[in-house]
């Protein structure tokens, strides 16, 4: 009876070793991803394919995505990595450094093919002595324009694709008097697109050093330097440069806005342009044989550097420090980081990435404008980021209401914005 | 002794029935309120939280973009009241005294609140719209095109243009249920006065209103409280922009808390903590001179 009872008591203890030990050998082969991007298809795609690589080169290893929108990401990681449920890998982009200075993400310096990563992808990632993402998506500012309406204006745009101040201004003139509206800018839904402009002028204007200061409050806003760039920005705005929806105009909009109805002149915008504008027009992209022309940010007059533009590294991935299968994270995003892998992205996403590439191996429709925007690329001296990506705190909030919002809608006069932007350093 | 047992309270049984409540609003009330208050003495970052003392107010005292927070917050709690239960009591009263269509209007008015703010964000965003909203579009047609604008766009005109969107969705609620107290009223007190000759405008001003006066009072406050805690209808539309016109107190927390790429949760909750003490001492301030008046007027 004694004897019967045991054996019960242990095949019972056995059986409830089983159901609790069987989760535990699964999860530790399930790697799990949290990322940006639910609504755009083809980095989904490529992201799945990867994992689905990987999940083949390592039998019994699964990767489990969540796909979000970003502000959803960001909110349901600030509260997951607070309480320890964060996942393994997660999206996260450079400006994000709050994660670094509370020590969550882990350091990727070993673990990852970096000779197969651009030098200045893996610097923007690089903090003190560490490398803390994975720079999967990059980007340059980019002035795209409508060659056949430049053309029926009359203007012949510079060899070197660079206006400078008084001829981008009687440009500006000329597109409004035709009734055509200059730029298709927008700020309804984003932070940043009504800034370019300011921002592309200022770095010309200041060269990437003194623009680096004033972008991280060591040098004022009252430089006359400064003041001067933003007075020219300011006649840009009052000569119409904007459409007149320029507030609430969201970014799909502007997008159509520029390239299908009603059409505008010039579309400032960061090189993933080509993301939405490249799908096929019942989907928001760009009409058949559209004609695209890419030139770049007028010079500035006594500019310091006229050759200098933004460059930034967009969607990253990162590794959770506190993951029990850090390794096994750091693994999977070395596996992105093959020049193969590289102009996959760059073919199916239409979009710059950090990872090395090679362009000549780039064949297919799209294969002349990548031609062109490398062409448009050529000689510049990149500053890395955009104001949106070095600016914290205050300063950034300040910056996206004033120069991305108030100055190109024309709320707000230069004096306004140097105190409203000196006040905030 | 059986019958002492008998009276005895039964605390088995109150403990059963209490016990899932209590843990609720222990739960999602209480322990919210208490740690938001002890957050806000601390730097709570993850895994490390330190005390601060009054740090955190000394900070909040100097920040412009909380005061004028406070500022639109205040303006919007103050003035939406006045004109949802003002409109409301005039179509209460349409209604009350039967006009054409009643039924028609009582659903009409009404409907907008059973909406959801996310809802009523997004079809006002375009209504609002510059190029092809209603409001542009109709004064086009009007010929008053100079007057079309970015409704939400410019500073001087957001938060008015939001404050008529709560106006368009609440007064019907306000109607339906000042509706409700006017069909209450004693029918033998408005005979009495009609019996007397008095006027609709005296019947109007001396009789009815001075009776409703206790539900009018009630649905000031819970406007009043409704607009000083409002955030999704400014998150779908402005985000508080342009130029901070829309700032409500509850979207600063959110962009503090979770947009200013920081972990602490002090500050945000010092401003959070603030802001309670804040509508708590307004809403008991109302409270009081409500019951003031009403010990004046008997």
């Amino acid at each position: 009876m004694v004897r019967s009872t045991l054996k019960w008591r242990g095949l019972a203890a056995a059986l409830v070793a089983a159901l609790f030990a069987a989760p535990v050998t699964v999860s530790a082969q399930e790697l799990t991803m949290w990322s940006h991007w639910a609504a755009e298809v083809s980095k989904r795609a490529f992201v799945e394919d990867a994992a689905k690589r990987f999940e083949a080169s390592r039998p019994g290893v699964k990767i489990k995505i969540t796909w979000y929108e970003k502000s959803a990401l960001y909110a349901s990681l600030k509260t997951a990595l607070r309480a320890g449920q964060a996942p393994d890998v997660f999206y996260a982009e450079p400006d994000q450094t709050d994660y670094i200075d509370n020590n969550l993400l882990a350091d990727l310096s070993s673990g990852i093919n970096w000779a197969n990563v651009e030098p200045w992808a893996k610097t923007v990632w690089t903090f003190g002595k560490g490398t803390y993402g994975f720079p999967l998506e990059a980007s340059t500012v980019e002035v795209y324009y409508n060659t056949k309406l430049m053309a029926d204006l009359g203007v012949t745009v510079p060899a070197n694709g660079q206006f400078d101040q008084a001829a981008f201004l009687d440009l500006i003139k000329k597109a409004r008097a035709k009734g055509i509206t200059p730029m298709a800018q927008g700020v309804g839904d984003r932070p940043y697109p009504g800034s370019y402009i300011t921002h592309e002028a200022l770095l010309k204007k200041l060269g990437v050093k003194d623009y680096d200061a004033l972008m991280k409050g060591t040098l004022s806003w009252s430089d006359p330097r400064v003041v001067e760039t933003l007075t020219f920005v300011k006649q840009l705005v009052d000569a119409g440069a904007f459409p007149a929806s320029f507030t609430s105009l969201k970014l799909g909009e502007s997008h159509i806005y520029f390239h299908t109805n009603p059409g505008a002149l010039m579309f400032q915008v960061a090189s993933w342009y080509t993301s939405r504008a490249f799908n096929p027009p019942d989907k928001g992209g760009q009409p058949v044989n559209f004609p695209l022309g890419i030139m770049q940010s007028p010079a500035m007059n006594n500019g310091a550097c006229n050759q200098c533009k933004s460059l930034a590294v967009g969607g990253s991935y990162v590794v959770n420090a506190a993951s029990p299968r850090k390794e096994l994270g750091i693994a999977f995003l070395n596996s992105f980081a093959t020049p193969e892998m590289g102009n996959r992205w760059l073919e199916n996403v239409l979009v710059q990435t950090g990872i090395k590439t090679d362009a000549s191996k780039i064949s297919g429709p799209n294969a002349a404008y990548f031609k062109q925007l490398a062409k448009a690329d050529e000689g510049n001296v990149w500053y890395f980021g955009t104001p949106v990506q070095v600016m914290q705190g205050k300063p950034k909030e300040v910056f996206t209401q004033v120069i991305n919002n108030a100055l190109p809608a024309g709320s707000i006069s230069v004096d306004d914005v140097v105190k409203q932007m000196n006040a905030a350093k | 002794m059986t019958q002492s047992r008998a009276l005895r309270t039964p605390w088995r049984a109150v403990t059963v029935f209490l016990l899932p409540a209590f843990t609720l609003y222990v739960g999602f009330t209480a322990y919210p309120v208490v740690r938001t208050l002890w957050n806000s003495f601390h730097s709570v970052l993850p895994a490390r939280e330190s005390y601060v003392g009054l740090a955190n107010f000394a900070e909040l005292a100097k920040d412009e973009i909380f005061w004028r927070a406070v500022r639109n917050t205040l303006i919007w709690a103050c003035t939406s009241p006045l004109f949802e239960v003002s409109i409301a009591l005039l179509l209460a009263l349409a209604l009350y005294a039967k006009v054409p269509g009643a039924r028609l209007f009582r659903i009409a008015w009404f409907t907008p609140v059973l909406m959801s703010y996310v809802v009523v964000g997004i079809i006002w965003a375009w209504i609002y719209n510059y190029d092809w909203g209603a409001v542009n579009y109709a004064l086009r047609a009007l010929g008053l095109g100079s007057w079309a604008r970015a409704w939400l766009g410019k500073p001087e005109t957001a938060l008015p243009a939001l404050i008529f969107i709560t106006t368009w969705m609440w007064t019907g609620f306000n109607m339906v249920v000042l509706l409700a107290a006017l069909h209450s009223l004693p029918s033998e007190v408005i005979e009495a006065a009609e019996l007397d000759n008095c006027g609709w405008w005296s019947k109007l001003v001396f009789v009815i209103v001075p009776m409703v006066r206790a539900t009018v009072l009630n649905l000031i406050v819970l406007s009043f409280v409704g607009k000083m805690k409002i955030f999704d209808l400014v998150w779908i539309t402005t985000k508080g922009g342009p130029l901070w016109a829309t700032e409500t107190v509850s979207i600063y927390v959110y962009k503090r808390a979770f947009e200013w790429n920081t972990f602490d949760l002090g500050y945000p909750s010092a401003v959070a903590s603030v802001w309670f003490v804040i509508v708590l001492g307004s809403v008991l301030t109302l409270t009081f001179l409500f019951r003031q008046r009403e010990k004046l007027e008997y």
